[in-house]
């Protein structure tokens, strides 16, 4: 996980910092737009948007926001 | 008999506080109040509106040419004559906006409107729209949420896929480390019904374009300054040439901020046929045609310790969007936020979804939301203090909001006087003695807003605004953009104007509801008008009242302006009260002095830094006393009583008034107020099956006031009247929980629920489980 204080995690997307700046912040940021952008590249990253969505309405925790999470620390441009 | 009781009063105003009629009374029982229905221009036609009979269609052709050949007949529109613009309330969220009123390629929901007639007579009219002929390809329509999000469901707009309009997400804290404390949790669905507004006004509106491009609508709504907006989108017009006027209105209830069909198709035949064209609903289309309060399923997981701390929440809601968005999406993330009031929680998450069906559209009702959310809140809690033996009543207390308390990350908490709420509440049941045994009480808390902060409809305006003018006699014309639907918010404005001027409520005039001569204003929803135009009109009587002394001042040779105050029209000096001069003196001097400019205050309010939600809350909490017949399963209630924290209240009557009107209808909503549907059809569109609840039903509204001072208030007033819609349905299931200990997860509770539910009782009892 990131450090949210030192290095905010920005919207791979429009560039946007949520909230804390955490990946699962941006992840709610994500799904909270759920704009075709958005969505495409959720889909891009081999998920897809609207299972994650599904399954984050229908199971009790936050098991889709994690998993937008997790992918989306590992897109995170190296430095 | 209703008893009254107020709690902590504050000291004593001059206007304030004291019992003040609505100011449009007498207008009102002498029959001289004209509301839209009254209307009448020369030259007007009358509008009818076709509808369509299927839940999901594509309108392949429209053929009106066999009704124009009718008789007085003038004209018929379709979505042909518009512009085709998708319009909604959400400037600021375009995806949103996605309502065509007369829509030009497909129907979503029976009721939708698809042409519309304007003829010399309404008879003529209604007949013409026998002999519009209208060719559908019908396509598979979807009616519940849970069904619209499966895979093979029907697309009801395009680019949304399984059906999701909108998605909302609210969370605080660790939450799963939050469960883990729990040493008890408890799971539950809930189901929650759609409600009617059901104003004594149906929808109505009369336009006139003129040859000059310039549109005028009287028109039942809640915000003329929205109407106005919206309706210059639509035209394609500015907003400038689009005149509102709302001067009486029959009841919003949240349900007249949206443009609907009435203002629409009478503006579009207005502008085709250059002659005025009113537009009245039948009860029936005001049922089937116009939004509805959000049905909703909840999902409900918290979790708490042993003595009763709560620890975490989790709720997953799906609430039926039906066709169009309308105000769905703020009630969709209100009631997530209420949901979790007016209790603290380590732990908060909620998920909200938002989906499109081929039904009424739903939008916001009195309560936004929240009556849904306290309904599952509020009886989950009474049973899991049933489950772990502790005081429902001392269980609410200890886990409650206080004055000074954050909401983490929405909200800052700077009034709350529920402990005193529950003090009261205790009262009113140890007065109760033994009931009989058909009898039993139920409670239920909760909290509202007074105003939301948001700005999704993206003015440039601020939130309220008010002007404030004094004329030479000493009269007061009150300018005000805030919308007077009944809800008595002119007398409240006039009250307040009064008290800041120290002038008398008859000097004040009132004027408000047309775009031409008030200034903008949000309108009258979530609670809004007493904060945010209260401390508007306020600040703008404050601003004339400064500019009068200063002519005061100078005259007076006292050290400085605020040695001096007007009280009951007496400027004196404060600490010399007998050393003075009429108001209306001053205010002649005044002009004199200003080389015959008027005195004019401005004021204006829009709330910064405010938190996420809304700059203040309200808390109550509802006792009801049920009756049950066991054989029939109705319901009866008995008696009642509010105990609920407004802050400094403006007007004793319409603080009574507010509450009682708010008690009947969540009322109604807890046990009588049924939509059912079949294939997106509405079986019960009239008042004889829709059993809304009449005065005869209605028990003894006890109140007990509990005054705070609410900071962020104009005299520290906030909400009164909306919020109490939240708590009632709640508490009815919780009445029938200890009379009979059956859990009710569907509201509005019915009699074949509670004989179901005894049913089930006995089998289980009888299997010894």
């Amino acid at each position: 996980m990131s450090d949210p204080t030192n290095d905010p995690v920005i919207c791979p997307v429009c560039g946007k910092k949520a909230k804390t700046g955490s990946a699962i912040d941006c992840a709610r940021h994500m799904f909270g737009t759920g704009d075709k952008p958005h969505r495409e590249w959720v889909n891009a990253q081999g998920l897809s948007f609207i299972d994650l969505l599904i399954d984050q309405a229908t199971t009790p925790g936050n098991a889709s926001y994690q998993i937008l999470a997790d992918v989306i620390e590992k897109t995170r441009p190296k430095k | 008999m209703n008893k009254y009781t107020v709690i902590n009063p504050h000291s004593k105003f001059t206007v304030l506080n004291t019992h003040v009629h609505n100011i449009d009374g007498v207008a009102k029982v002498t029959g001289r109040a004209e509301y839209t229905f009254d209307i009448k221009l020369p030259g007007m036609l009358y509008g009818k509106i076709l509808r369509s009979p299927h839940p999901h269609a594509k309108i392949l052709n429209i053929d009106y040419s066999r009704a124009m050949e009718i008789p007085g007949v003038y004209g018929v529109v379709t979505g042909k004559d518009t512009l085709g613009i998708k319009q909604g309330i959400w400037r600021r969220y375009k995806d949103l906006c996605d309502e065509q009123i007369l829509p030009v390629d497909k129907v979503r929901y029976i009721g939708e409107p698809v042409a519309a007639v304007a003829a010399i007579t309404e008879e003529i009219a209604e007949k013409a729209l026998d002999y519009i002929d209208v060719e559908y390809e019908v396509l598979q329509g979807v009616y519940e949420p849970l069904d619209a999000i499966k895979k093979d469901a029907p697309e009801i707009h395009e680019g949304f896929e399984r059906n999701i309009n909108v998605t909302r997400h609210i969370e605080w804290g660790e939450v799963e480390e939050a469960f883990d404390e729990a040493e008890y949790v408890r799971e539950d669905w809930f189901k929650c019904g759609g409600q009617a507004h059901m104003c004594m006004e149906t929808r109505a509106a009369v336009s006139s374009y003129t040859p000059e491009k310039k549109m005028t609508i009287y028109s039942s709504n809640q915000s003329a300054y929205y109407m106005q907006a919206l309706m210059a989108g639509v035209l394609g017009m500015r907003e400038g040439d689009v005149r509102v006027i709302a001067q009486y209105v029959g009841g919003g209830f949240g349900g007249k901020f949206e443009l609907d069909g009435a203002i629409f198709c009478s503006a579009i035949l207005s502008m085709k046929l250059f002659r005025p064209v009113k537009i009245i609903y039948t009860r029936e289309e005001d049922f089937i045609a116009t939004k509805r309060r959000t049905p909703m399923f909840y999902y409900v997981r918290t979790g708490v310790k042993k003595d009763g701390t709560f620890c975490a929440r989790e709720a997953k809601v799906f609430t039926n969007g039906g066709a169009y968005t309308g105000m769905g999406a703020t009630a969709l993330y209100l009631t997530g936020f209420f949901h979790s009031f007016p209790y603290r929680w380590k732990g908060y998450r909620y998920d909200g979804y938002r989906v499109y069906t081929n039904t009424l559209p739903s939008t916001s009702m009195r309560g936004f939301g929240a009556p849904q959310a306290m309904w599952c809140s509020e009886q989950q809690i009474e049973w899991i203090a049933a489950d772990l033996g502790l005081d429902p009543i001392e269980m609410r207390r200890k886990n409650s909001h206080y004055e000074g308390y954050e909401v983490p990350g929405q909200a800052t908490i700077a009034s709350c006087g529920i402990d005193q709420c529950y003090d009261e509440i205790k009262k009113w049941i140890a007065s109760k003695g033994k009931l009989p045994a058909n009898r039993s009480i139920g409670l239920s808390a909760c909290g509202f807003m007074s105003g939301g902060i948001f700005n999704w409809f993206d003015t440039p305006y601020s939130f309220s605004s008010a002007v404030v003018t004094i004329n030479q006699d000493g009269t007061v014309e009150l300018h005000i953009g805030a919308q007077e639907i009944g809800q008595g918010s002119n007398t409240t404005m006039a009250i307040i104007c009064a008290e800041a001027l120290g002038v008398k409520v008859g000097d004040i005039k009132v004027h408000s509801g047309d775009t031409d001569h008030c200034p903008a204003d949000l309108g009258a929803w979530g609670s809004r008008q007493t904060l945010m135009t209260g401390n508007a009109t306020k600040m703008a009587a404050e601003s004339a009242k400064k500019q009068l002394l200063e002519f005061a001042y100078a005259q007076s040779g006292l050290n400085i302006v605020y040695d001096l105050d007007i009280k009951d029209g007496w400027v004196h000096a404060i600490a010399r009260p007998e050393r003075g001069e009429e108001f209306v003196q001053l205010v002649r001097k005044a002009l004199r002095g200003k080389d015959g400019q008027r005195i004019v205050g401005r004021g204006y309010y829009t709330p910064h830094r405010k938190g996420m939600i809304s700059p203040a809350y309200s808390y109550m909490l509802q006792g009801v006393e049920v009756e049950v017949d066991e054989e029939t399963g109705k319901i009866t209630l008995v008696d009642s009583m509010t105990a609920h924290d407004c802050g400094q209240p403006i007007n004793h009557l319409g603080l009574i008034g507010q509450l009682e009107g708010a008690f009947s209808m969540a009322a109604g909503y807890g046990y009588l107020e049924y939509m059912p549907y079949e294939d997106g059809k509405l079986m019960n569109p009239n008042l004889v099956d829709y059993k809304m609840i009449r005065s005869t039903e209605m028990p003894p509204a006890n109140i007990a006031e509990i005054d705070t001072y609410e900071p962020e208030g104009p005299y520290g007033a906030k909400e009164a009247g909306e919020g109490l819609t939240n708590p009632t349905a709640a508490a009815i299931g919780n009445a029938l929980f200890h009379r009979f200990g059956i859990q009710m997860k569907e509201c509005p509770v019915r009699p074949e629920m509670i004989l179901n539910a005894l049913k089930e009782k006995k089998e289980k009892e009888a299997q010894g489980k």
